[in-house]
């Protein structure tokens, strides 16, 4: 059995190969399909998912990883026997999330929420140096690429800050070692 | 250096202006930015895989030749060797180098009698400093700027010597003939020209044949294998017939992808389904589109009479359509036809959307014959 690791954006992807470089999710490379987490939202979609699948011949446990995942993952019929299970690991509502907990400015965002997005709280507040935020997948790798860590701990504490999520929306926290 | 625009006149049975353009032209969405595309530098992207498909003696393999030739000149600034006459072909070439688009044009001729080698005529180089806002003119003739050249070389010699300064390996040619008892020879020189270790040629033997578990040269015609846990000592001759043709193709031909991968050349393929089974075509695909494997821009071009391949393709701009009439002539799958993106490429081609199906006619012609 192999798993299939969906995610929804390239800065998701990065993420897991952060967690994934630095040994800190409950599984390995190895136990991946092709060997790597992919970039891809929907299985018909995506050419390399299905190259990846119609190379290893066991079965393929899906975990998608995306912020809302409000589209639900079609499993193209050819493929039906082979993949066992799909599961959600949700950063709602936005990736960005990671970075405000980082920042210990949750206080802060709690108070413009209702009017912005995480995404948009992140591109004003949010710097590096200074290198301000700017949703490139560049920025989440020098962020918490030298520092996993730091990343570890936001998914942890994702999981205290929105204990919000539905019955099927799981939480990165529990791909954690 | 990244070659991006060929065009050619009078190469072998092609038709005027024969073009292949490796700049993606479509829609770049991120997902084929991580798995289709590389980027070269901002805004221009080419491709990590290219397929020329179409029927028997439609000019695929033509369509590759011209490419290796055009790698001959970028890397050795040489042309010789070829199976083809180099007269009076009319060669353009547009590549990517150090910030600016380049443009070599030049008109050939055979060196001999018997064409083992061309010579460069009427060349000429020209430049243009790159920028994002004008990818979609890079083409464009009149923004080139005349690169002046002071020196002389050999009239074999193509001036982009000039440019590139150092010979270097650009592209690998694998043609569809076979190398017969050269291929275990040519294995050896490839690992060891590319540093390739031989933890890599085990992985890759075992993919081809579990009965073997070590291959090593002894000298140019000697080889030591363990096969079937006994050791013998072949000659290559042996070797040949011990060994299953596909593996035997097949381990050169990974070893090249190795190499091409780890060093950022590209690989031609003549024929890619020849000898092999399906899977090992389409993890060669996935290796190339897979960044964390492909590190340094290589691209995988190649041949095809196996449409179902196509399906791994998640664009239609990297895909030519190889045609002869009197002349061949290609068309590139985005910009000659209106497909569809989410119809399978396969089932296109058995509905002859692109006029390359095997003639039924005649088929069913040659039936009623052996049927009489």
């Amino acid at each position: 059995m192999k798993l299939l690791i969906m995610c929804e954006g390239p800065n998701e992807k990065e993420i897991i190969n952060i967690l994934l470089q630095n040994n800190c999710l409950k599984f390995t490379e190895d136990d991946l399909l092709g060997l790597t987490p992919y970039h891809a939202r929907q299985i018909h979609s995506s050419a390399q998912v299905r190259t990846e699948l119609n190379l290893y011949p066991g079965e393929v446990k899906i975990y998608r990883i995306g912020d809302k995942q409000s589209d639900k993952l079609k499993i193209p019929a050819e493929y039906k026997s082979k993949i066992i299970s799909v599961e959600k690991y949700c950063t709602k509502p936005e990736l960005e999330m990671l970075f405000i907990i980082a920042e210990q400015l949750t206080g802060a965002y709690e108070k413009v929420k209702s009017g912005m997005k995480p995404k948009d709280f992140a591109k004003a507040n949010i710097k590096l140096g200074k290198k301000k935020y700017d949703n490139s997948t560049a920025f989440y790798t020098e962020y918490f690429g030298n520092n996993p860590a730091l990343l570890v701990r936001c998914i942890n504490d994702y999981k205290k800050y929105n204990g919000s999520h539905g019955k099927d929306e799981h939480y990165l926290a529990e791909l954690l070692k | 250096m990244k070659l991006l625009h060929v065009k050619a006149k009078h190469f072998k049975n092609c038709s005027e202006n024969f073009e292949i353009d490796f700049v993606a032209k479509s829609k770049k969405t991120a997902e084929d930015k991580e798995y289709e595309l590389q980027k070269i530098t901002e805004g221009l992207y080419t491709y990590n895989t290219v397929a020329f498909v179409g029927k028997n003696a439609s000019g695929k393999t033509t369509a590759v030749e011209l490419l290796d030739a055009c790698f001959s000149i970028l890397e050795d600034f040489r042309l010789e060797s070829k199976s083809y006459s180099f007269d009076g072909v009319e060669l353009l070439m547009d590549f990517y180098y150090d910030e600016y688009i380049y443009r070599y044009e030049t008109i050939l001729k055979n060196a001999d009698s018997i064409g083992s080698k061309a010579i460069f005529t009427n060349q000429k180089i020209r430049r243009k400093k790159y920028f994002k806002s004008k990818v979609k003119e890079i083409y464009a003739d009149n923004s080139f700027e005349d690169v002046e050249i002071a020196g002389e070389l050999p009239e074999d010699t193509s001036k982009i010597f000039f440019i590139l300064k150092k010979k270097a390996t650009r592209a690998i040619y694998f043609d569809s003939f076979g190398k017969g008892i050269d291929t275990y020879r040519l294995l050896f020189a490839s690992l060891k020209d590319f540093h390739i270790s031989t933890d890599i040629l085990s992985n890759v033997i075992n993919i081809f044949d579990e009965n073997i578990s070590d291959l090593q040269k002894l000298d140019d015609h000697n080889y030591r294998i363990l096969f079937c846990s006994q050791e013998k000592v072949v000659s290559d001759k042996e070797l040949l017939y011990l060994l299953s043709s596909g593996t035997t193709k097949g381990m050169l031909l990974y070893i090249l992808v190795v190499a091409s991968l780890q060093n950022g050349f590209d690989l031609i393929v003549d024929e890619i389904e020849n000898h092999f089974h399906k899977t090992l075509v389409e993890n060669m695909i996935s290796l190339y589109k897979d960044k964390s494997v492909n590190r340094h821009q290589a691209t995988l071009i190649f041949t095809t009479h196996y449409c179902e391949l196509l399906d791994l393709f998640n664009r239609q701009d990297n895909i030519f359509i190889a045609k002869s009439n009197e002349k061949v002539y290609l068309t590139n799958m985005y910009r000659g036809y209106a497909v569809r993106p989410e119809l399978l490429k396969s089932r296109q081609f058995y509905n002859n959307v692109f006029q390359t199906a095997v003639n039924y006619e005649e088929l069913m012609a040659l039936k009623k014959e052996l049927k009489k």
